[in-house]
């Protein structure tokens, strides 16, 4: 009984975990449909576990280590190495009207450059800012995904940051030409 | 008092709320002290909240959501019954929070001597100095979301108890009286502690919580109701009320002083909660 009410209880909390590891697998693959083949393959993996955490523990990081490695063999057995799909440009969101307030649009602006510039920067970036800003993961958490020392996740975050403010300077100055 | 290279050094540390102890309190006073360093710091918290304010960058699509629920064996009807287990948790704590502010606004009104500070618990004190310096500007909130469940959400993995905001507004259906702004987390006997920011009419209400293992709720003058003892103080022209509940130590601070009584009424009126504040009122 208590074996069918972990199971059960571990479901739900996994599945509160989905949108998160999916941004993860978008950020890994940048592709959709490997995306979501990789989420699959994580919770595929997460329920055949011998060992969960306890209900009390980290789950959400445990559910992102688990796909990083699953990542990492899928990679190897490609056997060509990480594939870094170049940003699209030109994409933009749906509901982009001009009938929206000002101050409305300009936010939502901001907001789609930042997810830009998120996505357009190398994979190793990208998934750090990833885990820290948008997850809110601890460098030590991040240390534990990543395996790596918790001082390369500071260094590491700190370059990806910096390129992040560099591409978002840039693509500010322009809008505000464009706005003039 | 370290040097500015020294603290700018340790900027992304503190706002990644990767310092502890000491070093995360050196920061605190040095930008509270130096302007210069004051403006870096508000320019880097400005970047990291347009970054993070800019999730989730993908959400899962009904179909993968339905195909992992298949792996997970997770049917409808469970998830109906964690919706049903984490409303009842939400009422609960919904009560802890909008009871208080009565509780408080009635003793603002009532209390004319203030217990001596030397008798306030130090948790108290924090939670009033905390108070202010997030008025003041030196605490910005690190998360901004007027839903409960966000700010919940938040807290996970970050302080070691569980942090469930309650949502008694939208429960009751009662008028909105006050408004959830957001979060950040505060340093208590080195470990953290959760702090939440409220506003009700344009007046700032913070709340603190750690566990009841790191505070312990003492001085000022006890009132109990319902099994609770609530501890009540007056702290630097603010009030402050502390309690333990379920494991956890509640501060509550806010200036509410004129308007208390308006608000005691406005928030019960309707309520089943008569019963709690009546041992409170005076006789």
């Amino acid at each position: 009984m208590d074996g069918l009410f972990n199971n059960l209880g571990f479901g739900l909390e996994a599945l509160e975990h989905l949108d998160a590891l999916f941004g993860y697998a978008m950020a890994l693959t940048r592709d959709l449909t490997e995306a979501e083949d990789l989420v699959q393959e994580t919770y595929l993996r997460a329920t055949t576990a011998s060992h969960r955490p306890d209900p009390d523990s980290n789950l959400k990081g445990w559910l992102f280590v688990i796909m990083r490695n699953a990542w990492l063999n899928q990679v190897r057995h490609k056997n060509n190495g990480p594939r870094f799909v170049e940003l699209e440009t030109g994409e933009q969101a749906v509901d982009e009207t001009h009938e929206n307030p000002h101050v409305v649009y300009l936010r939502k602006l901001e907001r789609e450059q930042v997810r830009e510039a998120i996505e357009s920067l190398p994979a190793a970036y990208r998934e750090i800012v990833v885990l820290r800003d948008i997850e809110g993961f601890t460098y030590q958490e991040i240390a534990t995904v990543l395996d790596c020392p918790a001082g390369t996740v500071m260094s590491r975050l700190g370059r990806a940051r910096g390129q992040l403010r560099k591409l978002l300077s840039g693509w500010q100055t322009r809008a505000r030409i464009r706005a003039v | 008092m370290r040097n500015c290279d020294d603290i700018r050094g340790r900027l992304t540390l503190y706002l990644d709320n990767e310092l502890q102890g000491d070093e995360r309190g050196m920061v605190e006073a040095h930008l509270s002290e130096c302007e210069s360093c004051a403006a870096v710091f508000k320019r880097e918290l400005n970047f990291l909240k347009t970054i993070r304010e800019s999730g989730p960058l993908h959400v899962a699509s009904p179909a993968l959501r339905n195909r992992v629920k298949q792996i997970l064996k997770v049917s409808p009807r469970e998830e109906q019954r964690r919706g049903f287990r984490f409303q009842w948790l939400v009422a609960t704590a919904a009560g802890l929070l909008v009871l208080l502010l009565p509780v408080l606004v009635w003793r603002i009104v009532r209390q004319k001597e203030p217990a001596p500070v030397s008798q306030v618990c130090g948790f108290a004190m924090m939670a009033v100095e905390t108070h202010l310096r997030h008025i003041r500007g030196q605490l910005p909130l690190e998360t901004e979301s007027a839903r409960p469940q966000d700010i919940s959400a938040w807290f996970a993995n970050k302080v070691n108890f569980s942090v469930k905001l309650p949502n008694y507004q939208e429960s009751s259906g009662q008028e909105k009286l006050y408004t959830l702004e957001g979060a950040r987390l505060v340093y208590y006997e080195n470990q953290y502690a959760a702090y939440v920011a409220y506003r009700m009419a344009d007046r700032p209400i913070s709340l603190v919580i750690t566990s009841d293992s790191t505070a312990k709720p003492s001085g000022g003058e006890e009132i109990a109701s319902k099994g609770l003892k609530f501890h009540y103080n007056a702290i630097d022209g603010l009030k402050v009320i502390t309690w333990s509940d379920r494991g956890l130590t509640y501060a509550l601070v806010s200036d509410l002083e004129e308007r208390g009584q308006q608000s005691c009424i406005v928030c019960h009126a309707g309520t089943k909660d008569q019963d709690f504040i009546e041992p409170l009122k005076p006789h």
